[in-house]
């Protein structure tokens, strides 16, 4: 482009503003531009807010460690760091929050309420999305080693024994189930960019069991 | 009513566990620009109905087929056939339930007789989910199966599971009955054999309801989302020359708001299950008015104080609770009740006592302080919080001139309206209605300081005259129970602590605990659109306190009371206990010493023991009580797990109740009979209900191994079906229908799984929309471009 051209364009359009009208083309595309700056925006936030939180959520769960009380992350926050996940093989590491409800799933992966906490009797469930917490799910394979750390120190170890898809609401897991267990559940398939009916299950049974300020006791070899 | 799944065990054809096969992942981004309008006409998809179109995948049938349900659709009770497709059933005839409820006094016996009939000629294991009130104790099942009769015994859930698999595999008929939720039973039978009747009867123990002057008893007969009544209306009849002293009658028109449940038509629907229902009523006092709410009854007067009901229609399908009230006769609603049980060497006490009531005309004796608490935070939004804010600005209204109040507003921040509780003059009740009416949903929730606020008592020890009441309002889930029932226990001080949770709050368990450390009530709440009328009915009820300060002493023996902490009591209320006592062989003596205060008059009754009417299962309800108190023990960690299990499974061992680590469990071995030996009626340890036939029950050829015999077809058993009903269901037809979609079991020796269909953990939604997001994104602002682009280069040319 010439920069006389240029200049007259640059005149133009200043005669535009000055006359106090923008021309509609150039509204339209400003304002495409805007939706699509705030559509990326929020669904970067998305991300963003799943990672930060971790931070935050991080922090307070070693407080809770050290307190043996859970520790609110942010002072309004309606949840609270009940556990940390562990699969040594991937080197994933999360937090996990009290309840898993579309706002604190946005935090972290949530521990379903009406379900046991790990190492206690039944079946315990944490849910998280497939496209950030548990990202990492559709690389466990069955074998590898969960461990689970809860707020007051209680540590678990758990082996993957099978993985399922499953619907949302015939899960076939019964919380109350005799055995230790646990199931991390996230959204099928991976790749969908829609929300589905289906679930990806991780099935795990309890390995170890450790209390706080106890040498760890095995409780059974995986077979 | 309840829910029977049969499932003919199969070499399993199921849905094995898939393994995911490794998913390439392209680049969702690069993808979309590809596919651009593609991917749009997906978003679009995606935001509107995507929910929509996998909701209707799950609920699609099969038209060449029977209809498939799902336990999940069944709402009242249902006979479910396995199909060979995993977690799809069919729904079987069912023959018809009784209920046999007697009162007596302050208990009530229930006895459910139910029948079912497989009418497949494979052998079936029923799995069987029934509902039982909340406080209901269950300590016997028996069974009769075909030709054999089973005794439950109780036994440790696990220990309970393993007797019944091994028996389950070696072929004998077995039966477990465990507990899924407090109030969710499921029983599962093992080997029905082909055409075989299933008959079921259960016992339970269960406390009388009393409130203000009407005693209740409710039958639930819905799995499922709860028909919910209105609450019962009263009037006060307060007849010239009464001299102040009235009586309640019942709203003429108690179903005003309710809209009669629609009736499902026999011929296009599976036929609903019919129930017999009939009550021994024997309340301990002349009774006055003995109401049905929502089914037509007829009663015989036996004595005065004993009433017989039934169904005046004969069997009635089980698609509403069956709930009776009674009242006293006029002025003779007992004040004092007093049971006893002995069992083994201890003796289990009933108390109720009611307070003499306060005069209607009268006012309230005491002036109240009232501070109310109300939950702002963000969930609260949209009606809970409009609901909220008219019926605390409607209890402003109702405050008189001599009381006291303040109002506190929280979220994750909190606002005290004043200093301390100020005057109710017109002016400040303009002012805090104003400060409500201001309120706005938002922000997070943070109870404990709002808490601490409230019971910040500046008069504490100084003034005992003033009622000094907390109504604390939220829809939150309390994460910090310890916390805040610490600071309930520690800074109660005078004040009663009235807990309000809105919504379906998790922990409304704990609250209740909340509540009763602080010596108040809980009000639960389940919809928004309830919260008006609910919270009316709390502050009406605040206004009337009737004895406050009220505790009880057992003189004479060590006793063992639950509850621990007494509540204050309101109209009508009467105050209720239950203990153990420990005595030996010594006689029965000594006394329940109960004090509190009335106005300002202190109050003390004295029951004797040696009074004490015998009562029947008080030692169950106290066993049932103290479970509870074990499980609030661990849930506040005041206990460990261990330390509550055991002292759960040592009541429900000691006291033969079946428990979330109890269950009842039969093997076939009462009595053992004899191949080709029918049945008599003496064998039969179980009253059948009235009109059901022996014969006709367990009468009929005898079967062979392998072969359907004993077959009793639907249409003969219970003369009581409506004949709608029967031709609805014909059982040649069920048959033919069924077989079809079932696999064959040819003996029944065979080892086979249990599938246990157990209630699903439902997993949350957990998929976000930040991809989509992603995309639209760059979508528009490549748009934006190509406009900016071509607008470029229009100004060019």
């Amino acid at each position: 482009m010439k920069t006389e051209e240029a200049a007259s364009v640059l005149a133009t359009r200043r005669q535009g503003l000055h006359a106090g009208r923008i021309e509609p083309d150039v509204m339209f595309a400003a304002a495409l531009a805007i939706l699509g700056i705030a559509a990326m925006t929020q669904g970067g936030w998305i991300f963003a807010k799943a990672q930060l939180a971790q931070i935050l959520l991080d922090r307070a769960f070693n407080e809770s460690l050290a307190t043996g009380r859970p520790v609110k992350p942010w002072s309004w926050a309606d949840t609270w760091p009940v556990a940390r996940i562990e699969v040594p093989r991937l080197g994933a590491r999360v937090i996990v929050l009290a309840g898993a409800s579309g706002q604190a799933l946005a935090f972290g992966p949530g521990h379903v309420e009406s379900t046991p906490a790990p190492g206690d009797p039944g079946t315990a469930v944490y849910s998280a999305h497939r496209d950030t917490h548990f990202r990492f799910l559709k690389d466990v394979r069955v074998g590898d080693r969960i461990d689970i750390i809860q707020f007051d120190g209680r540590k678990s170890q758990f082996t993957v024994m099978s993985t399922e898809v499953v619907q949302w609401n015939t899960s076939g897991i019964d919380a109350a189930s005799p055995g230790h267990r646990l199931v991390l559940a996230t959204c099928w398939p991976f790749d969908a960019r829609t929300a589905g009916p289906d679930r990806f299950l991780v099935h795990a049974e309890l390995v170890q069991l450790a209390v706080p300020d106890a040498a760890f006791a095995v409780v059974r070899e995986p077979s | 009513m309840s829910t029977l799944i049969v499932s003919i065990p199969p070499p399993r054809l199921t849905r094995s566990r898939t393994e995911p096969a490794p998913f390439p992942m392209p680049h969702a981004a690069l993808t979309a620009i590809v596919h651009f309008c593609l991917v749009i006409v997906v978003a679009i998809a995606a935001l509107s109905g995507g929910n929509a179109t996998a909701q209707s995948s799950q609920t699609e049938v099969q038209s060449a087929q029977p209809k498939l349900v799902t336990p999940a659709d069944m709402k009242s009770g249902a006979l479910l056939m396995k199909s060979n497709e995993e977690g799809r059933f069919i729904e079987a005839p069912r023959l018809g339930a009784d209920y046999d409820v007697t009162v007596s006094g302050p208990t009530l016996r229930g006895r459910v007789t139910q029948m079912f009939h497989n009418p497949t000629e494979g052998w079936v294991e029923a799995i069987y989910v029934y509902p039982l009130s909340e406080g209901a104790a269950v300590d016997s099942m028996k069974m009769v199966i075909g030709s054999r009769v089973i005794v439950a015994e109780i036994k440790e859930r696990q220990e309970a599971k393993r007797i019944f698999e091994a028996a389950n595999a070696a072929g004998q008929k077995a039966a477990l009955m465990e507990q899924e939720r407090p109030n969710i039973f499921t029983n599962t039978v093992a080997n029905i054999g082909p055409g075989e009747t299933v008959v079921i009867e259960l016992e339970y123990q269960e406390p009388v309801r009393q409130s203000a002057d009407t005693f209740s008893l409710r039958i639930p007969l819905v799995v499922g989302p709860r028909y919910n009544p209105p609450p019962l209306v009263q009037v006060v009849d307060l007849s010239p020359g009464g001299e102040g002293w009235g009586r309640f009658v019942d709203d003429p028109v108690p179903d005003r708001s309710r809209i009669e449940p629609s009736v499902l038509d026999p011929a296009l629907h599976a036929p609903t299950n019919p129930v017999t229902i009939s009550v021994r009523l024997a309340a301990g006092f002349p009774l006055g008015i003995v109401k049905s709410h929502q089914h037509a009854v007829s009663e015989t007067q036996d004595t005065e104080t004993t009433r017989t009901l039934k169904l005046s229609s004969g069997a009635v399908p089980a698609d509403r609770d069956f709930e009776l009230t009674w009242t006293a006769a006029a002025a003779a609603t007992p004040s004092v009740g007093l049971f006893r049980e002995r069992v083994g060497d201890s003796d289990y006490i009933l108390a109720f006592v009611t307070p003499p009531a306060l005069k209607e005309t009268q006012p309230a004796a005491l002036p109240r302080e009232v501070i109310f608490v109300i939950d702002n935070s963000g969930s609260m939004g949209g009606t809970s919080i409009r609901e909220a804010k008219a019926s605390l600005i409607d209890a402003l209204g109702r405050l008189k001139a001599e009381d006291r109040f303040n109002v506190i507003r929280f979220d994750n921040t909190f606002d005290v309206l004043y200093p301390d509780t100020m005057a109710a003059t017109p002016a400040n009740l303009v002012d805090a209605k104003r400060f409500v009416d201001r309120l706005q949903a938002s922000g997070g929730t943070e109870m404990l300081p709002a808490m601490q606020a409230a019971l910040a008592d500046p008069r504490s020890g100084q003034d005992n005259r003033t009622l000094r009441q907390v109504v604390f309002l939220t829809d939150g889930a309390i994460g910090n129970e310890n916390q805040l029932i610490e600071a309930v226990a520690g800074m109660r001080g005078r004040s009663r602590i009235f807990m309000v949770g809105i919504g379906s709050a998790p922990n409304s368990f704990l609250m209740t605990r909340v509540a009763e450390t602080g010596r108040g009530s809980f009000t639960h709440i389940a919809s928004p659109e309830q919260v008006d009328e609910r919270m009316r009915a709390l502050f009406e009820k605040l206004e009337q306190p009737a004895v406050t300060g009220v505790s009880a002493k057992v003189m004479g023996h060590a006793a063992d009371v639950t509850p621990e902490a007494l509540p204050d009591l309101y109209r009508g209320e009467p105050m209720v206990l239950t203990a153990r006592l420990t005595r030996g062989e010594a006689p029965l003596s000594g006394s329940i010493d109960v004090a509190g205060t009335i106005g300002e008059q202190p109050w003390l009754a004295s029951l004797p023991l040696s009074g004490a009417v015998e009562g029947k299962g008080l030692s169950k309800l106290w066993a049932r009580r103290k479970i509870a108190d074990a499980e609030v023990a661990r849930t506040l960690r005041q206990i460990t797990m261990q330390e509550a299990d055991q002292r759960i499974l040592a009541l429900a061992l000691e006291h033969h109740l079946v428990s979330r680590l109890t269950s009842l469990v039969a093997v076939d071995k009462t009595p053992s009979r004899p191949q080709g030996v029918r049945l008599t009626r003496a064998d039969i340890p179980l009253n059948l209900p009235a009109g059901w036939d022996f014969e006709k029950v367990f009468g009929g050829p005898l079967p062979r191994d392998g072969q359907p015999g004993n077959l009793q077809l639907p249409g003969q058993l219970p003369h009581r079906l409506p004949p709608g009903q029967r031709a609805a269901a014909p059982p040649h037809l069920k048959q033919t229908r069924v077989a079809g979609n079932f696999q064959q079991v040819a003996s029944a020796s065979a080892p086979r799984p249990i599938n246990t269909q157990q209630p699903h953990v439902t997993l949350p939604k957990t998929a976000t929309d930040a991809e989509l997001r992603l995309i639209l994104g760059m979508i528009l602002l490549l748009a934006s471009a190509l406009a900016m682009a071509m607008r470029f280069r229009r100004v060019r040319s």
